[in-house]
């Protein structure tokens, strides 16, 4: 299957005061499309970094990124932000939603940059919650919402531009256990029904278990032979 | 338009405080439309008075009364088109609060032609042959429901030789106004009547004379002349074209450019550094939202503009309102200043006054907001 990420030799540091920190060290990675990938580690071994440079949230120090054909280590940062709008989907621990929104609303902001009409917005919107099965709800605002319900509308959100990758930070680590199966059977039906590539990282190995393969990061690095397909 | 819901909740994020704010403009700009508007509608006023029209008092000012003999004198100045006298009685009509003025003017038929005055030339003749006689402004008319015939006592502290306080005066007739002359709630009455009756020994004297130039361009040149046919006689003149006296009077009142600026300026600063604190304050709450909006593909400068346009809206919006307050106070205004009016200049530079305060107070928390780094702002949370 044709690759869809690809890291070749990246290198990304920090400048914490004078001391420069190494998050990830010539890492190299290749994930396919349409796979669903966890990524686990501990904390500090630079998983957000990893997947802030898949989403085109920061740039490496070194190597080469190539996300959905596109060098991000070479695009500008409105380069990097006209990318973003078309081809990831973010999903975050704690929603991130616009607190004085609707669900409709915070659902349709990635349609703002689109040159799509009113009406057209409006379909699509009704189409993404009723995919999340919160086509009632899209009147409410966040604090009017459970947090399942909440990370359903983060995820209308992410689906709305029809990205090709949805990457998820921690996307159950707020929710209760069942709520968390519903949102994780919930991305393995976006995986396999609507060919989503997603990469998610997690803690949660009961979560991981809901990838099609795990990774693990430890020091900034793969650990070996930990790229495994899980049956 | 399809950003006008993300912009408006940013600005009701924090109800309270963007109330508060929206007050502080919302009175800033009440001051500003009240002060600028009044001294924009004067400026207006004085600019829209006649050109051709001289006002001629006694050389120590309008306190000082003139001789009735001046008048072929003046009317003899090359450049005179028309002379008009002009005395006063004040008295109280039924009530002492009805006061009313009574503009004594001898009725020749030139009065036919007094600038912004309507009255007909019959109504003239009838006040000619009635020594008494008066022609009521329609509003006056109007207001006490007066018709020809009618007598109309006033009570005045002028006296008449008699020991009377009491004048009365028939109604002959009605003027109406075209400009604003003062004279919206008078009467004209006789002045051969008021010059005979009256106890203060101010006959054959006149308050002062208005003449009407032939031509406007000429007027200092008439002003000029007048002064000296009559400079080293007992009764010097001080001429002046209507407008400059029409500024000199507003002048009286103060500077008022210094105060509209001061006021104004003070206030407009204090609101840039609140209205940016505010901003300011509302960014650092907001970066992880801002934070998010990068991160669904929003650039640094669709960030920049939706900052500047929430401040811009918030700002405008409540400087409208404070306009509006101001335009629905400001009748009560021109009951102290006549003919003064809030000209639509004064609500444009009210709302580029408001755009240039949000822009001046956003520009910093929109610069910020666009810098904003989003693996770092998300990082933060």
């Amino acid at each position: 299957m044709a690759s869809v990420l690809s890291f070749k030799d990246v290198s990304k540091s920090y400048k914490r005061g004078k001391e420069n920190v190494a998050v990830l060290d010539h890492f190299n990675l290749e994930i396919a499309e349409n796979d669903f990938v966890a990524v686990m580690g501990p904390s500090g071994s630079g998983k957000t970094t990893l997947l802030n440079l898949i989403g085109g949230l920061d740039r490496p120090s070194s190597g080469e990124v190539t996300v959905a054909g596109e060098r991000l280590d070479l695009l500008s940062g409105s380069g990097l932000s006209h990318w973003r709008a078309r081809h990831v989907g973010f999903i975050f621990q704690f929603y991130n939603l616009m607190p004085t929104l609707s669900a409709e609303r915070n659902v349709e902001l990635p349609l703002l940059l689109t040159s799509l009409s009113a009406g057209e917005r409006r379909r699509k919107v009704a189409a993404a919650l009723e995919l999340v099965g919160l086509c009632d709800r899209g009147k409410h605002k966040p604090g009017e919402l459970s947090g399942g319900e909440q990370q359903r509308v983060a995820i209308a959100r992410a689906l709305i531009a029809d990205p090709a990758i949805l990457v998820c930070d921690e996307p159950t680590g707020d929710l209760d256990r069942h709520t968390a199966e519903e949102i994780l059977g919930l991305l393995q039906t976006l995986n396999r029904n609507y060919r989503k590539t997603i990469i998610m990282v997690t803690h949660d190995p009961k979560a991981a278990s809901h990838a099609s393969r795990q990774l693990y990061v430890d020091k900034g690095r793969l650990v070996d032979g930990a790229a495994q397909a899980v049956a | 338009m399809k950003y006008v819901p993300l912009i408006w909740s940013g600005i009701w994020r924090k109800r309270g405080r963007s109330i508060l704010i929206m007050l502080q403009v919302l009175i800033a700009f009440l001051l500003f439309g009240l002060l600028q508007g009044m001294k924009s509608g004067i400026d207006q006023a004085i600019a829209e008075t006649r050109a051709d029209i001289l006002i001629v008092h006694g050389r120590q000012g309008m306190a000082e009364s003139l001789p009735l003999a001046h008048l072929p004198g003046i009317r003899a100045i090359p450049g005179v088109k028309a002379v008009y006298i002009q005395n006063f009685l004040v008295g109280a009509y039924q009530k002492p609060t009805q006061q009313i003025l009574a503009d004594a003017i001898d009725p020749n038929p030139t009065w036919a032609q007094y600038p912004g005055l309507v009255v007909s030339k019959a109504d003239l003749e009838a006040m000619t042959r009635t020594r008494t006689g008066a022609l009521a402004s329609v509003t006056l008319a109007r207001k006490y429901s007066w018709k020809v015939g009618d007598r109309i006592p006033l009570k005045s502290g002028l006296r008449q030789k008699d020991g009377s306080s009491d004048w009365t005066f028939e109604i002959v007739g009605t003027f109406a106004e075209t400009e604003h002359l003062g004279l919206d709630e008078a009467i004209l009455i006789n002045n051969g009547y008021l010059n005979e009756a009256r106890a203060d020994g101010g006959q054959n004297t006149v308050h002062h004379y208005i003449v009407l130039a032939d031509d406007p361009r000429q007027v200092s040149a008439v002003a000029q002349a007048i002064d000296d046919h009559f400079a080293n006689s007992v009764d010097e003149t001080r001429t002046e074209p209507l407008r400059e006296y029409a500024q000199s009077s507003f002048q009286s009142l103060g500077d008022l450019n210094f105060v509209v600026r001061s006021v104004v300026g003070a206030v407009f600063f204090a609101l840039l550094f609140a209205v940016g604190a505010m901003m300011m304050q509302s960014l650092h709450e907001r970066t992880p939202e801002l934070a998010v909006l990068k991160t669904l593909g929003f650039s640094d400068h669709k960030i920049f503009w939706i900052i500047l346009l929430e401040t811009s809206v918030l700002c405008v919006v409540a400087a409208l309102l404070g306009l509006g307050c101001a335009a629905l106070i400001f009748p009560l205004a021109r009951s102290y200043l006549h003919g003064v009016s809030m000209p639509y200049t004064v609500l444009a530079a009210g709302i580029g006054l408001a755009v240039v305060l949000a822009l001046i107070s956003a520009a910093l928390p929109a610069w910020r907001g666009m810098r904003l780094q989003v693996a770092e702002a998300l990082a933060a949370r």
